[in-house]
Formats: C-alpha cells, sequence, structure tokens
C-alpha cells in the first residue's frame, strides 16, 4: 500500500521525501506499524513476442492431410456482447449437460468440415463392412458396456412400467370412487323425495315419471310407503334410555335405595354365590368318570413307583 | 547416463517380445477380394512423409488413473513410443536424451506429485517449445459410460476452439497439440481412416479435451474417451528448459487449492464466534442510544489510511 522505496518516491510529489520522513521521524510523528511494506503484485509472464516467433519457427509446412486439424471460428466477435458471453461460459462450463453439448456440437461441426474436405483429396474416410482391424477399445469391454446399456435401459422401463401402474391404480381409484359417490347421491336423492312424498309436501313421486324401473329397483321401501301413516314410531333405543335414566321428575333421590328396593332380592342367584353348585360343579359331577387324570402329586407318584 | 541407456535397452527388449506375444485378434488379411480394392490400393501406395514420433512416458509413483490415461493414450496414438517410468531425481532434462535415445521428437510426459497431483508435460523435444499442465477431472478410456469405440490406430480430426485462434499462447499450443497428437498419414501402424475426433476446447480459463468416434458421417458421435481437462501452468521457450513465454495467471496449484479450504474450514469457528460479538456489540449499542446522525458529520471522520478496506481505500490514504 504504502512503499517508500526510492524509486517509488517521484520527484514531483515529494511529499515523503527521505529528508521530511527523516524528520518526522525525529519528531516522533513516524511509528513502527503505521506503514509497512506489501508484497508487490506477481508478474505474470506473457512474451508474445517470444510466443509468435516460437510458433513462427515450429510451424511445419506439410499439407493440411498430415494434420487434419480444424479450427473453428468464431461467432460472436463484437464486444458488446463478450461480458455477456462471458457470464454465460462460466455457467456453461459448470453446468454438465450443457459443456458436453457444446464440445460434442464442436466436434460435430469438425467433422461436418473436415469430412467432404478429406473425400474430396480421395481418401476413404468409413471404413468397408468387411475390413476388421483391432479396435481401441476390447471386444469385452464393449460387451461391458453394451450389458451396462441393456442394465440402464431396462431398469429405465421397468421403472416406467411400475409408474404407469401406479398411475393406473390411482385413476381407477378416483372412478370408482366417483361411481361410489354418485350411487350414494342418488339413493339420498330418492330417500329425500320418498320423505317429502309421505309428509305429504309433494304430490307425487318424481322418481317415479323420472325412472319408471326405480320402484321395482327399490324394493325395500315401497312397502313402508304403504304402511298406515299416524305418528312415526318413537326410536326404542330412545325409550330404553328414557326408561333406564329417567326422562323428567327430579332425579335427586330416585337413585337411593328405598325399603323396598333392598328388600328385593330377585337379583340374587345362589348358584352364582355358593361354592359347589352351579353349573361348573354340576358339569364336573356328570362328567367325573370321563376325566380319569389325576392331581399332580399323585401323577408323580406314581411314576416313581412305575420306574421302581 | 550409462545406466539409463541399460534401462531403455531393456525396455525395448521387452517391447519386442510383447510385439512377437501380442497376436491381434482380428488380423487384416492380406490378399482380400475385389471389394476392397480401393482400401488395398491405399495400403499399397505408402508416402510416409511425416516421421512424429511421440514419447509417451511416466515419473515413479503415478497413481493408476494416470497410468490408464497414459496407456490410453498409446494405444490411440500408433506414432508413440512408450519407455520405461523415470525416476523424479533424474531431472527433467534427462527427457530430452532419452527422446534421443528413442528417436523421437515429440514427448508427452506425466509427472506424478505426492501421489495424487498429476502434471502432464508436452515438448518438441529438441528445442522446444514445451509446456506444462495440471490434469484435472481425468477419466480414462476403460469407464462403461463411453460407449464409443475406433479403431485402433486409425487417424483422428482435431477440433479446435475458436480461442485457439486468437491469444498467441493459445495459437502456439495449438500447433504443438496437432503436432503431437495428429497420426502422420501413411504411418505404418496406422489405419487408414478417420474415424474419431479429437476436441480441444478452452472454458474456465482450462482446456478441455475429449475424444468421440464418429457413428455416421452427418455427424452423430458417440464419445470414446479418455476426456481430461488441462490447466495450463506455464510454457517454457525450450524443452524442459529455457526461458518462460508464458505463465498462467489463473493458474492455482493443488498444494494452494488444499491449503486456501483447510484454512477456511480453519477460520469457520472464528469467523462464527467474530460476527456472534460484532451482533451482540450492535445490539447492545442500538439498544438505548439511537439517534439521529448528521450526514455532514461524516466529512470530519478520518481513518488511518492502513485500515481502510473496500470502498474507503480511494477515500483515504497517503500523500506520495
Amino acid at each position: 500500500m504504502a512503499d517508500y522505496d526510492e524509486e517509488s518516491v517521484s520527484e514531483l510529489e515529494s511529499y515523503d521525501s527521505d529528508d521530511e520522513l527523516q524528520s518526522a521521524f525525529n519528531k516522533g510523528e513516524l511509528k513502527p506499524g503505521l506503514n509497512y511494506q506489501t508484497r508487490a503484485p506477481k508478474q505474470y509472464t506473457n512474451n508474445t513476442v517470444a510466443i509468435d516467433e516460437k510458433l513462427n519457427s515450429i510451424q511445419s509446412n506439410l499439407d493440411w492431410i498430415e494434420r487434419v486439424d480444424i479450427t473453428l471460428e468464431s461467432k460472436n466477435t463484437n464486444n458488446e456482447t463478450d461480458a455477456v458471453t462471458d457470464d454465460d461460459n462460466d455457467d456453461l462450463m459448470h453446468n454438465d449437460f450443457k459443456r458436453e453439448l457444446k464440445f460434442y456440437q464442436q466436434a460435430q461441426s469438425a467433422v461436418l468440415v473436415a469430412l467432404p474436405r478429406i473425400r474430396k483429396l480421395g481418401i476413404l474416410t468409413k471404413r468397408p463392412d468387411d475390413y476388421f482391424a483391432e479396435m481401441a477399445k476390447s471386444d469385452e469391454h464393449m460387451r461391458k458396456v453394451r450389458q451396462k446399456l441393456l442394465g440402464k435401459q431396462l431398469a429405465m422401463e421397468r421403472s416406467e412400467k411400475a409408474k404407469k401402474l401406479r398411475e393406473l391404480r390411482k385413476y381407477g381409484k378416483q372412478v370408482q370412487r366417483e361411481v361410489l359417490q354418485k350411487r350414494q347421491k342418488e339413493k339420498k336423492e330418492l330417500l329425500d323425495s320418498v320423505k317429502k312424498f309421505r309428509k305429504g309436501q309433494k304430490d307425487k313421486l318424481e322418481f317415479a315419471n323420472r325412472n319408471i324401473e326405480a320402484p321395482s329397483n327399490f324394493k325395500g321401501k315401497p312397502k313402508k310407503i304403504s304402511q298406515p301413516q299416524g305418528k312415526p314410531k318413537p326410536n326404542p333405543k330412545r325409550v330404553y334410555k328414557d326408561q333406564k335414566f329417567g326422562l323428567g321428575g327430579s332425579k335427586k333421590r330416585s337413585k337411593s335405595n328405598t325399603a323396598d328396593s333392598a328388600a328385593n332380592v330377585s337379583d340374587f342367584k345362589s348358584s352364582k354365590h355358593s361354592y359347589g353348585t352351579g353349573p361348573k360343579f354340576n358339569r364336573r359331577n356328570t362328567n367325573k368318570k370321563k376325566n380319569r387324570r389325576h392331581g399332580k402329586i399323585r401323577r408323580e407318584k406314581t411314576r416313581v413307583k412305575a420306574r421302581r | 547416463m550409462a545406466k539409463r541407456k541399460g534401462t531403455t535397452e531393456q525396455s525395448q527388449n521387452k517391447v519386442k517380445k510383447l510385439k512377437k506375444s501380442r497376436s491381434l485378434s482380428k488380423k487384416v488379411p492380406r490378399e482380400r477380394n475385389s471389394t476392397s480394392t480401393s482400401t488395398e490400393g491405399l495400403l499399397k501406395k505408402r508416402k510416409w512423409i511425416n516421421k512424429t514420433r511421440v514419447l509417451i512416458f511416466c515419473s515413479r509413483g503415478i497413481s493408476y488413473r494416470g497410468r490408464h490415461l497414459m496407456n490410453d493414450l498409446r494405444r490411440l496414438m500408433p506414432h508413440s513410443k512408450p519407455d520405461v517410468k523415470m525416476e523424479k531425481k533424474d531431472g527433467l532434462f534427462l527427457v530430452n536424451e532419452i527422446c534421443e535415445i528413442k528417436n523421437c521428437n515429440k514427448v508427452i510426459y506425466f509427472e506424478a506429485k505426492k501421489k495424487k497431483d498429476l502434471y502432464m508435460w508436452i515438448a518438441n523435444s529438441p528445442n522446444g517449445p514445451s509446456a506444462k499442465f495440471l490434469i484435472e477431472n481425468l477419466h480414462t478410456m476403460d469407464e462403461l459410460k463411453m460407449t464409443g469405440n475406433c479403431l485402433k490406430g486409425s487417424r483422428p480430426i482435431l477440433s479446435f476452439d475458436s480461442s485457439f485462434g486468437g491469444e498467441p499462447h493459445y495459437a502456439l499450443l495449438k500447433e504443438v497439440f496437432t503436432q503431437i497428437f495428429s497420426t502422420p498419414y501413411h504411418h505404418p501402424k496406422s489405419q487408414p481412416f478417420v474415424d474419431h475426433v479429437y476436441t480441444f476446447s478452452v472454458g474456465d480459463n482450462r482446456i478441455w479435451f475429449r475424444n468421440y468416434q464418429i457413428v455416421e458421417e452427418d455427424g452423430s458421435l458417440a464419445e470414446v474417451g479418455p476426456r481430461f481437462v488441462l490447466n495450463l501452468i506455464k510454457i517454457f521457450g525450450g524443452s524442459f528448459i529455457g526461458p518462460t513465454l508464458y505463465e498462467n495467471p489463473h493458474y492455482k496449484s493443488p498444494n494452494e487449492q488444499r491449503r486456501d479450504l483447510k484454512r477456511e474450514a480453519s477460520l469457520r469457528y472464528q469467523n462464527r464466534i467474530q460476527s456472534k460479538a460484532v451482533l451482540d456489540q450492535r445490539r447492545e449499542q442500538s439498544k438505548d442510544t439511537s439517534y439521529k446522525m448528521d450526514t455532514t458529520d461524516e466529512v470530519f471522520f478520518t481513518i488511518k489510511p492502513e485500515d481502510a478496506e473496500g470502498l474507503a481505500k480511494s477515500t483515504f490514504y497517503r500523500k506520495k
């Protein structure tokens, strides 16, 4: 940043000349750490003259066919687009697909230029089908490559198939759901209309007009319709609950025992509460002869006796 | 030097033995039917003018990938000659002597360092120029994703990017590349057909190499491999010696790259702590004192030029 070499101090602008620096140092204005020397930026050699000379010296005067090189001409030469293309270039080089495509296109255009040129010189470019020679890659290697390609293709096909199946299943489910919903909706509509008809809100059933076959399909309900109409029956579940928990009236003492309830022993079943009676014991008594197996201790005793 | 000669002789013997033992899986028949008289004619009138021979070899301590790349290049280039691995302590200038012994005027020398970094030298042997590259993103021909295949000794088309026509160092590199990679016409070991393309393209200040097979003549291609990226380091006037003609300003050595990565990793904790402290401080400050500042007050605010950073550098500097 601040170099105080003799060369860097110019004559015109000698603000920090050696004398001044020395005087400043004597006054104590200069302190260590205030100024420091930085390394000069590295100079990169680019000796274009020598490079051109070298190029001229090594250039051979052989025919093009000895070299078969193609240099593509640059497509954009104007400077305005350069900035943009630089940015694009950076992106291009970091995108694998784009980069490889670029190389591919370059190779392709070179081929398209070179091959006609070679052919014009009367030289074969394509080898005949019956011309066999050693290849750069062995047959074994190419077999492996083919296998891998095949494997990849198979995997892709399999995944595609699975995907299709999954989609199909999804679609099928959707269709099924739609059908079910439609059926349910129809049923609901029908029931509604029947209800309305029953209540006398409607003069006639709509579905009867709309679809003559509907009553014949709908077997259970018409009987009910034909039943005599009066007050609808209360819900039996409700009735039972009302009976059990009480409906209306004070609930305060209804659940506590009374003299009658305490004396009521009709629920008591002696068979449940006395040992030696009841179904279990009865069964045992009746099946006594069938069960010949003794208790464990007795069995063990007999076993010991038998061994002796 | 005598020892060196011994080793090269041994290697030559080895090569001869190999040649004897190696038999082509499908040989080119000498006598062919009338269907391919044209090719026969081509084979007969041999006019092998360009006697370029390229020495391809490597230093000791090369990784398997580098070795595979070397072998791929040897296989693709019928005008190449192999040699045994070179001791690193021998010094690079010895390469020129090996070239002389091997009758080669071009060299591709792979130099391995630290068992992980691969450098490639290309040179015109007796009197330059030579260039040193760092090889990055290396994929060999053995990889199964490269689906193409080409004849073993067929001649390639060399395709160069438009930037090879621009800057002088690229032009020089282009010339060297063409002289090294193009198979001489009528070379005895070559096949008389053109069925693959080498592309050299510049991007990201590097040279990208690809090798494609020409599947159909209308321009459909398949990659054969190998593929690699050359990061130019320097161009020298002589062969492995001489004045530096060009130095790549964008080049960063792998050591530097690794060091930077490590440093970044080591600074991560410090940065976090520091930024947290600064944030706390700022919060503390702005908690109770926030008042309007007169923007013109800034005029009286000065700092030491050494402390200036970024844009402030242009405001605070010491007069010379």
